[in-house]
């Protein structure tokens, strides 16, 4: 790489390694591969960098984290089965929204780990959505471009991620 | 409109991603719809507690470092690429050096706003001499080049053609200085390049320019109520002072 693309890529990628970085830690659910899958993400992105159009820093967030992601899930086919990973049981939480009160108390100290439990128990096709969407603030174009699927897919998984969290919450709590 | 569908518009519309007569009508539904308005306020709970209890993370610095360092080591291994056109080999060694020697004085270098711009600047300038990099759009036409950086930038750099008094525009080139896209227009004296750095400033002063000299290059600043400039070039002082003038009475 050129010194001049050098200093563009720290200008435009380097600046998301605190997103690149929440975002891989949701999906591998672990600190150290979270590490070894955006320094891997990293020096993928620095080989594509050339294909890259875009000018600003905010440019670079969507197009980093679609390389995280990826990253994350070839990684995780390659070292990890997730056969022990408790995923989201459907049957097991199949309350309906009607049930769901809005008095539900939230900020409950025993909420934090529930809600925090809830999503590594999502499917990781929610996983990513409620990471992009509630942590980082993506659209949802920009949360399309970086799980390749159409903005209505992104919209319909948005909303049953949530559903889900709140069923997961509020049986979480009923069962204390 | 069934139920689940209801759902993603809720969604839609607390997220901000609902056009403006959907959200009017979901709004007026909501009002009359108890299932409705009980899913927005627990969805708005619901957000409200993950900003609250869901941790975004920060990158720890031994991976900070780590990327660092392997960024460092893979840009250091030679792209192969095309063959460097002989004429730009000794310009783009002279650039290689200047960088070297222009990292061993960074580090000395005091870190006042203004130098580390002027660090900046210095950089950029050297980097676009290498080969292929000079220009974005090649243009002695200063009306291809100011629009050419429409939608690229959130301004309008004034543009001039200097060609007649022997400073030719050659191009422009987006850049990146002082955390924030800029113009850089090219123009060339004989086998000089020079280059201007432009960007708006909120609160511009109409002072007289700064020059200062750094490895062999000659840098002048100064601002305009508008934008803040810096022009870069190993032409001699005296007639980048002229350039800066004509620059400046523009």
């Amino acid at each position: 790489m050129k010194p001049r693309d050098l200093g563009r890529f720290e200008a435009i990628v380097l600046p998301h390694l605190d997103a690149a970085y929440t975002l891989a830690r949701y999906l591998t659910r672990h600190e150290h591969d979270a590490q070894d899958v955006v320094q891997d993400a990293y020096l993928r992105a620095l080989k594509y960098f050339d294909g890259f159009r875009g000018a600003e820093a905010t440019d670079g967030r969507a197009w980093l984290l679609t390389i995280v992601r990826n990253t994350a899930f070839s990684w995780r086919r390659r070292y990890r089965q997730e056969a022990n990973a408790a995923e989201f049981d459907e049957q097991l939480h199949s309350q309906s929204v009607e049930d769901v009160h809005p008095d539900t108390t939230l900020s409950d100290a025993s909420a934090r780990e529930s809600l925090h439990q809830a999503i590594d128990r999502l499917p990781a096709e929610f996983r990513e959505v409620i990471v992009l969407r509630e942590l980082q603030g993506l659209s949802y174009k920009e949360i399309g471009e970086v799980t390749g699927v159409p903005v209505g897919t992104v919209m319909s998984r948005l909303s049953r991620a949530r559903s889900r969290l709140q069923r997961a919450l509020v049986t979480d709590q009923e069962g204390r | 409109m069934t139920h689940s569908e209801l759902e993603l518009q809720v969604d839609a519309y607390l997220d901000g991603e609902l056009a403006a007569q959907d959200a009017r009508e979901l709004e007026a539904h909501l009002k009359e719809c108890r299932d409705c308005s009980h899913l927005r306020d627990s969805r708005l709970a619901l957000g409200t507690a993950i900003r609250a209890e869901v941790p975004a993370f920060r990158a720890p610095d031994e991976l900070r470092n780590r990327v660092r360092t392997a960024l460092k080591s893979s840009a250091q291994v030679p792209t192969s690429g095309r063959p460097m056109p002989r004429g730009w080999l000794p310009l783009a060694l002279a650039a290689s050096l200047t960088l070297v020697a222009f990292g061993t004085w960074q580090l000395a270098s005091a870190r006042s706003a203004g130098a580390a711009l002027g660090e900046q600047v210095l950089a950029s300038h050297v980097r676009s001499l290498m080969p292929g990099h000079l220009t974005d759009v090649v243009s002695s036409d200063q009306h291809t080049v100011k629009p050419w950086f429409n939608g690229k930038l959130d301004f309008s750099p004034p543009v001039y053609d200097f060609a007649g008094k022997g400073y030719p525009l050659i191009g422009g080139r987006l850049d990146y200085i002082g955390d924030r896209p800029v113009a850089a227009l090219v123009y060339g004296r004989r086998q000089h390049f020079i280059n201007v750095f432009l960007w708006p400033v909120s609160r511009g002063s109409a002072g007289r320019p700064d020059a200062t000299t750094r490895q062999g290059y000659h840098l002048l600043h100064w601002s305009t109520p508008e934008f803040a400039y810096w022009v870069a070039s190993d032409l001699g002082l005296a007639e980048l002072d002229e350039f800066a003038r004509m620059l400046r009475d523009s």
